[in-house]
């Protein structure tokens, strides 16, 4: 038997679509899944694949044909099968009332693979399954044979509700041949589906590709986050002051993220088992503090690392900070400014983003991922009052840094922000 | 019921040639079920220029210098240089709307949100799919669709060097003149545009971006040194 490819609409309001490409010509083998076309509209283009397995042949609409939805572009006949035995010619509409709704789907004919025997509630039409886009899906993920199940839509069309319970009505016919070969479609059956505790999906090229050069810590190395939230009031109160000062002696201002790097290097020089690099055989604790702050500054996004911060003024990280954004705006960052960090910093307050979690930069350790500074009430001595905070997360490598280590850590943080005269201790 | 989630990867400077693998394979990780949620790529690519499946020749006038792909995206010819922030969302369409037209006109959306944010009025101008603001062309788009799963995307302009255009009619629409976010408001901050382009699909496509914050920047380092 033959299955009819149809020019398949893109939008529920398309009329019609043009062939950009064949991908597969008259007489080449096909496979389920495979691409044989492109057809687009606007500055869309979509693959138009195949329903079955099989030859194609007769291609009834060269490159660059527009040709209306519903209508039949080719037909993909059984191996062996000749091109006169297919049932329908090419380039006749498929019957009205079918065709512009089923968006992305195809009526198939039974496909050239065996499957089990239909039971006794087979759709009136056992050639055409009307069946929801979502049902569909879910069918071939499952690897339920669409024309086993009864559909209890409008019209008997097949829906999500049918597909979850088909396993229970597919099993007794599965079993009853137990010789049928497995249908195409069932490549991935979902997890629990199979029956199964679990199951090992192998890693594509790409999931590696990213884990090494994109996340390269996600995966080698042991995460776990810790949050906090800090009371930003008297932050905000000192940097106003400071600023007032500094600005009266002509000197560059200081920022919120200065301030956080210079309250992290103070915490960190008193935590030292959160200043340290995993070296696959040892731990190297660092005695010196090196801070990487990857944050979004005006003009660009700057990744420098201020060196023994936690011995540098306020005046003097904020100076250094802005000296190494314009050497990375212009894209003149030397190696040895960017490399070398002991611990990370990465803020994204600036847009808005209330919490997240920043992926570790190895060897080091930890990297905290810092957060807009919110106004929101808040409880002080049992009333409602408007106040300023600012939620931190703290990225740790577990096989350095443990639950309670990096807590200790994230509280005296906390306490330098929310007590910034401690940090003139 | 959650919102959605789509992982935002900042993935820096990319070539064409990797990025495109990468999003193919994205894509095709989406329709087989190994992805179980929708990504959305963000890169630059050092000067390239791709021909869409509508593309015409004659749209490409000097192509000296620059590497020249030919993709299976929608739309006619355009040009990626540093400084153009380039969106590769790989989202399954079926759990948003599977139809092609409104996923471009919400892309559209989601970058004029994202201009909005970055104080650009920014606009559709109908018949000619992408972003425009007063009169000229902002952001490209053009996207492919694999049983309702996409890949390639838009193309926004923010601090890239517009002359490099010249290369090529854009979009093969004569006469169309391009700009930039720098140009347009005097501001080029590349970490604003990519925060706005985040909080427009949040908003547009009612997700809850989460962001694989590789030490920013960073990625540009790693991926250089392979």
């Amino acid at each position: 038997m033959a299955t009819n490819v149809y020019m398949e609409a893109l939008s529920p309001t398309m009329e019609e679509g043009r062939v950009v490409k064949w991908h597969k010509k008259d007489g080449d083998p096909v496979k389920t899944g495979e691409t044989l076309a492109e057809i687009e509209t606007d500055k869309a283009v979509m693959d138009l694949v195949a329903r079955a397995d099989g030859v194609l042949r007769q291609v009834a609409a060269p490159e660059g044909q527009t040709i209306p939805v519903g209508s039949v572009v080719a037909v993909i006949a059984a191996p062996g099968e000749a091109a006169g035995e297919t049932p329908t010619s090419a380039a006749q509409t498929k019957p009205s009332g079918s065709g512009k709704r089923d968006t992305g789907n195809v009526a198939t004919a039974p496909a050239p693979v065996a499957v089990a025997t239909p039971p006794a509630v087979a759709p009136a039409d056992a050639t055409r399954v009307k069946a929801s886009p979502l049902a569909r899906r879910m069918a071939k993920e499952a690897g339920v044979d669409l024309k086993l199940v009864t559909g209890s839509g409008p019209g008997g069309r097949v829906v999500k509700k049918d597909v979850e319970r088909a396993p229970n009505q597919a099993a007794p016919a599965a079993a009853a041949a137990p010789a049928a070969p497995l249908s195409p479609v069932s490549r991935v059956p979902l997890p629990e589906r199979t029956g199964t505790a679990y199951e090992d999906v192998p890693l594509t090229q790409i999931r590696k590709t990213i884990a090494k050069r994109l996340v390269t810590s996600l995966g080698p190395i042991p995460h776990f986050f810790l949050t906090t939230e800090v009371d930003m009031e008297r932050a905000a109160e000192a940097r106003e002051a400071l600023n007032k000062q500094l600005g009266d002696q002509g000197e560059g201002k200081v920022s919120f993220n200065d301030l956080i790097i210079k309250a992290t290097a103070l915490a960190l020089a008193r935590h030292r088992a959160c200043n340290a690099w995993f070296q696959e055989d040892h731990i190297r604790y660092w005695n010196e503090v090196h801070i990487g702050m990857a944050v979004a500054v005006e003009d660009g996004l700057i990744t420098p690392v201020i060196r023994h911060a936690d011995r540098k003024s306020l005046t003097e990280i904020g100076r250094e900070a802005r000296e190494l954004a314009d050497k990375a705006r212009n894209r003149r960052l030397q190696p040895n400014e960017y490399t070398g960090a002991t611990f990370s910093i990465s803020n994204l307050g600036m847009f808005d983003i209330d919490q997240f979690t920043a992926v570790i930069n190895p060897p080091e350790a930890g990297i905290i991922a810092i957060g807009s500074i919110v106004q929101k009430a808040v409880v002080v001595d049992g009333h409602l009052a408007p106040g300023r905070r600012m939620r931190i997360t703290m990225s740790c490598d577990h096989r350095v840094i443990d639950g309670a280590t990096g807590a200790a850590f994230l509280r005296t943080l906390k306490q330098m922000l929310e007590n910034p005269l401690a940090m003139l201790l | 019921m959650a919102q959605r989630q789509l992982e935002v990867l900042n993935a820096g400077l990319v070539p064409y040639a990797e990025a495109l693998a990468w999003q193919r394979a994205l894509a095709q990780d989406r329709i087989d079920g190994r992805l179980a949620h929708d990504v959305l790529l963000l890169l630059e690519h050092p000067a390239v220029v791709t021909l869409g499946r509508n593309a015409h020749a004659g749209h490409v006038l000097e192509p000296q210098g620059v590497e020249v792909f030919e993709i299976e995206r929608g739309g006619d010819v355009t040009l990626h240089a540093p400084g153009q922030l380039v969106g590769y969302p790989i989202v399954d369409l079926t759990g948003h709307k599977p139809d092609l037209h409104w996923y471009l006109r919400t892309l559209e959306q989601a970058l004029i949100d994202a201009l909005g944010r970055l104080g650009i009025a920014a606009e559709r101008n109908p018949g000619y799919t992408g972003v425009w603001t007063r009169g000229r062309k902002i952001a490209s788009i053009g996207i492919h669709v694999k049983q309702w799963v996409t890949w390639h995307g838009f193309a926004l302009n923010v601090t890239n060097d517009l002359t490099q255009f010249e290369r090529i009619v854009p979009c093969g629409i004569p006469g169309v003149e391009m700009t930039s976010v720098e140009r347009e408001s005097g501001n080029g901050n590349w970490a604003a545009a990519i925060g706005a382009v985040i909080c427009g699909f949040e908003s547009v496509f009612g997700v809850k971006a989460v962001i694989r914050d590789e030490v920013l920047g960073r990625a540009a380092e790693t991926l250089s040194r392979g």
